[in-house]
């Protein structure tokens, strides 16, 4: 018994599914904002666990590619926090429903 | 000298257009509008450096004639068109005339249109139309001779309009735009039949000339007769509708409408000869088709002789002389009918010059009475107006054929041309003794008509310069002759159509003209079947083309006795008559079986108007209603299952990702099934 | 066999953690065990051979990001909400959505045939730096992806001063009506 990548993506698929039904089934907007980040998360880990299916010069780019979208998430993070702190403000509320002004 | 571009001579007019059509649109805001020398100054100059370049290059042509291609025009797989030049002795012949009475016409205009509000635009619209007539005439294929054929066709319409303040003005321009448009279609048609026989590459004129060379003398020609034959007529419909012939010619006296330089030299001198000079054009064509030259010549004999009566009941000057055009033309068209092409374009060519000197005249008497055109008010003019008048009795003798002037040259000619060449023999079993030769009616035909012409033309002069003036006082006060830039074009057309027909006077033997057509109709002449068949061989409808031989004495002399009979018949009939007082206000159109003769073509056309009337009545409630019965089932079946769609539609954001989500997971599923993976 | 071992730990810890997100009903206790996931993320790069990665797992997301939820929450002390339910209908119809589409792309994963590669080359600092800013003229070029990314990041953090300030748009409509 080893270590096999299978395993890896595995569990990034399952933190992947868990982060989405986070973000949409939950209805407080902080649940749904950790729900992205933990979505990401996973295809990070999915990332590092492919690269190291590959060879030699090959298998650097997988590990870069998370870095920059750990920055995205940085980004992405501080505009949606800030986005809920201006929401809240306006509703008094974190409820993601209230929010919603589509009509029917 | 004579290696002057042929893209010289469109160009001139074209530059004119759009300096003139500029200084009009500059102007327009102005009150005062742009200054009439300078806007007059261009508008002769450049046809007149135009003219120069014809004239240069004409002298110095060689006997096959310049041929340029200027550049491509269109080029896709299975069509091609350059746009290129021809100037031979006929396009020669033409753009002299085209050139020349268009420079002495612009000319006339500066004094005519003086004060006009619309003085640039005029002129821009008589370069324009100038361009359009080049590019019709010099042109080396169908399809350019066709832009410039709806090119000119265009001035006309714009110029007709040109007063456009008046509702009867515009209703004359769109009347002459549409009739000719049931023209064009013919010219349109005939243009695809010629491709579908030869190729896209058969619309050049000399390949044309080539094509029915090879199958005249490869002995196909019963092969592709029919189509060949359907082309003409196809031809000849465009050339009815641009040169006024029977049942197209209802445009033409309304066209009166417009300016009386206009009438000179688009709708008398230039303009309607256009349809003569596309037959002669095509004379190679229409030579093989021995059936649709008597069509040609019987159509051509009715304008003629209906167009000559009509004259008769005209009471507005300009009428008369627009009735008078549409018989000159019928003549045209007998000539192109017997095959005799070169007779058909030296009385476009003389005509143009007595023609036009015929409405400048009257476009003087206008101008000096004031805008009055209705002939019963006028008389006496002789005295007032000398000048004037001594042109139009020249042009008067000149229309009527009497000996010397140039009328009688190419009228004679023609008449002469009727009797021998005619070759079509009428048969039937109905008929007495078996056949009748078509030819002694024609010239009988075209003989009496020639008497008319010389009554109508008559009563003009009679009754505008001769007796006593019968308008009234306080107006015969302001007569005054026209100034001199109206009168000198007017002099010089005066000595072209008395001397105009001396280059081809076969009685005392010049044949110039003739010999200077030969190279381009000469083709024509060989494929003639009439000529180039015997008689046995040939179908017992033709008779051979030697017959009798005939002194042409006689001919000249029958054609002055009808000219003097003419004559003689309008002195009898309205030199001593009183015309009787009109009220005030009354119309100058004609009444009762007058209106009825006049007429009766309007009448032909309101018919056929009718008829399409109904048929897009049936269209409108037949196709149109059960259209809009299956447009509005569809739709409201659309309608009911829209309404029924939206109850799927789901209304929260969060559940609307879920099922796109369940759409990703079906995506995955497909890739997996269809990608070999599983 | 002693790497399976630490990774099932490690999983077992991430996937505990996640599930304890999706279930927890204060946001805080959400934020917490985001972290922990987040950590235990970081210790399996580490152990596939990522190390400076999973350092900058650690600095990142669970120093930087997961800084600023916990303080974003503190400062909205009303996000507890007690009154709205954590699931409802729709909960209801996302689980076997999700559930769905896991399972497919699981399914695919286990049928993918995949191995480690010997010679893949360890993260490590050196060699992740020198990729990065490998400015050689037929090399990768992800040195520029990264300026862009430092310019993302400044807008970003424009754009939520701008967002996050108190009556923004009164002070814009001042100025505006200055100006007219």
């Amino acid at each position: 018994m080893e270590l096999q990548p299978v395993y890896i993506q595995v569990l990034a698929l399952a933190i992947f599914a868990i982060g989405l039904l986070t973000a949409i089934s939950r209805r407080n907007l902080f649940f749904v904002l950790m729900g992205v980040e933990l979505a990401l998360n996973a295809v990070n880990l999915s990332f590092i666990g492919f690269a190291k299916t590959l060879p030699a010069e090959q298998s650097v780019a997988g590990q870069i590619v998370p870095l920059f979208s750990i920055a995205v998430a940085a980004a992405e993070a501080c505009v949606g926090f800030a986005m809920v702190i201006m929401l809240f403000r306006k509703k008094e509320s974190v409820d993601s429903d209230n929010y919603s002004n589509m009509k029917g | 000298m004579t290696n002057l571009p042929l893209w010289l001579i469109p160009l001139f007019p074209l530059v004119a257009t759009l300096l003139l059509g500029t200084i009009a649109v500059v102007s327009s805001g102005s009150k005062k509008g742009p200054a009439e020398g300078i806007v007059g100054g261009l508008a002769v100059i450049f046809p007149a450096m135009s003219f120069a370049v014809v004239a240069i290059l004409a002298f110095g042509m060689p006997e096959a004639g310049i041929r340029e291609t200027l550049c491509n025009w269109i080029d896709i797989p299975l069509f091609r068109a350059d746009i290129g030049f021809l100037f031979d002795g006929l396009s020669r012949i033409m753009l002299l005339f085209v050139t020349g009475i268009g420079t002495l016409i612009a000319m006339y205009s500066i004094g005519y249109m003086h004060g006009d509000r619309g003085f640039a635009r005029f002129f821009a619209y008589i370069n324009l139309f100038l361009f359009s007539m080049i590019v019709l005439v010099l042109s080396d294929s169908l399809l350019l001779t066709f832009l410039g054929w709806e090119g000119v066709g265009l001035c006309s319409y714009l110029l007709i309009g040109f007063w456009n303040k008046d509702l009867a003005n515009c209703k004359a321009a769109n009347k002459a735009f549409i009739v000719n448009r049931v023209g064009d279609i013919g010219f349109l048609l005939g243009m695809l039949c010629l491709v579908t026989v030869g190729g896209s590459g058969i619309l050049n004129y000399d390949a044309l000339v080539a094509f029915v060379g090879m199958i005249v003398n490869g002995g196909h020609v019963d092969l592709v007769l029919p189509v060949l034959s359907l082309t003409c007529i196809l031809f000849f419909i465009g050339c009815t509708g641009k040169s006024a012939q029977i049942p197209l010619l209802t445009w033409l006296p309304d066209a009166m409408a417009g300016p009386t330089p206009v009438s000179a030299l688009i709708h008398a001198a230039t303009m309607v000869t256009s349809g003569v000079y596309l037959v002669a054009r095509l004379s190679s064509l229409f030579v093989i088709c021995p059936d649709v030259l008597n069509v040609v010549l019987v159509v051509g004999a009715l304008t003629a002789f209906w167009a000559a009566f009509a004259g008769l009941f005209q009471n507005d000057i300009k009428k008369v002389l627009a009735y008078s055009t549409i018989s000159q033309l019928g003549y045209m068209f007998m000539a192109a009918g017997v095959s005799a092409f070169d007779a058909s374009i030296f009385h476009v060519f003389t005509h143009a010059f007595f023609k036009a000197s015929l409405f400048l005249g009257a476009g003087a008497v206008i101008h000096a009475l004031g805008g009055e055109q209705d002939m019963r008010k006028m008389g006496g003019l002789i005295k007032k107006t000398p000048v004037t008048a001594c042109v139009m009795i020249f042009a008067f003798f000149a229309i009527i054929g009497f000996p010397g002037f140039a009328g009688f040259w190419s009228k004679d000619l023609i008449l002469e041309h009727i009797y021998t060449d005619c070759n079509w023999v009428f048969t039937g079993t109905w008929l007495a003794d078996g056949a009748v030769p078509m030819n002694k009616i024609f010239y009988v035909v075209g003989l009496f008509t020639a008497v008319v012409t010389a009554v109508y033309m008559g009563r003009l002069i009679i009754m505008t310069f001769f007796g006593s003036y019968r308008g009234s006082k306080e107006s015969e006060a302001h007569i005054h002759e026209a100034p001199a830039v109206m009168l000198i074009p007017m002099i010089v057309l005066t000595f072209g159509s008395v001397f105009g027909g001396y280059l081809w006077a076969d009685s005392i033997g010049i044949t110039f003209f003739r010999d200077s057509l030969a190279s381009v109709l000469g083709a024509a002449e060989a494929f003639d079947p009439a000529v180039r068949l015997s008689p046995e061989i040939f179908l017992d409808e033709f008779v051979p083309r030697t017959g009798a031989h005939v002194n042409p004495v006689i001919f000249a002399a029958l054609g002055t006795a009808a000219a003097l009979l003419g004559m003689f018949i309008a002195w009898k009939g309205w030199g001593k008559a009183r015309i009787p007082e009109i009220p005030k206000g009354a119309s100058s159109a004609p009444e009762g079986y007058a209106a009825g003769w006049t007429f009766l073509w309007d009448y032909v056309h309101g018919f056929f108007v009718k008829c399409v009337f109904v048929a897009a009545w049936i269209c409108d409630m037949v196709v149109d209603k059960i259209l809009q019965a299956v447009q509005w089932t569809v739709g409201a079946i659309v309608t009911i299952l829209g309404d029924g769609a939206t109850v799927f539609q789901v209304r929260k954001v969060r559940l609307q990702v879920a099922f796109s989500i369940l759409g990703v997971a079906a995506l995955v599923l497909v890739v997996l099934l269809t990608g070999g993976i599983v | 066999m002693l790497a399976l071992i630490y990774f099932i730990i490690l999983a077992v810890i991430a996937l505990g953690a996640a599930v304890c997100v999706f279930l927890s009903r204060h946001p805080l206790y959400g934020a917490l065990s985001l972290v922990t996931s987040m950590v235990a993320l970081a210790g399996i790069y580490g152990l596939v051979g990522s190390p400076f990665l999973g350092v900058i797992q650690i600095m990142v997301y669970a120093g930087a990001i997961m800084m600023l939820v916990t303080f974003v929450i503190m400062v909205l002390n009303g996000a507890r909400d007690s009154k709205t339910p954590m699931f409802d209908k729709v909960s209801l119809f996302v689980l076997p959505a999700v559930l769905l589409l896991a399972g497919v792309v699981g399914f695919a994963f286990v049928r993918a045939p995949l191995a480690f590669d010997a010679t893949a080359l360890r993260g490590s600092v050196s060699l992740t730096s020198e990729t990065l800013f490998n400015m050689a003229q037929g090399g990768p070029g992800y040195f520029l992806l990264f300026e862009v990314l430092g310019l993302l990041l400044l807008s970003a953090m424009v754009a939520a001063v701008l967002l996050a300030k108190k009556r923004l748009g009164t002070v814009e409509s001042e100025n505006t009506e200055e100006s007219h």
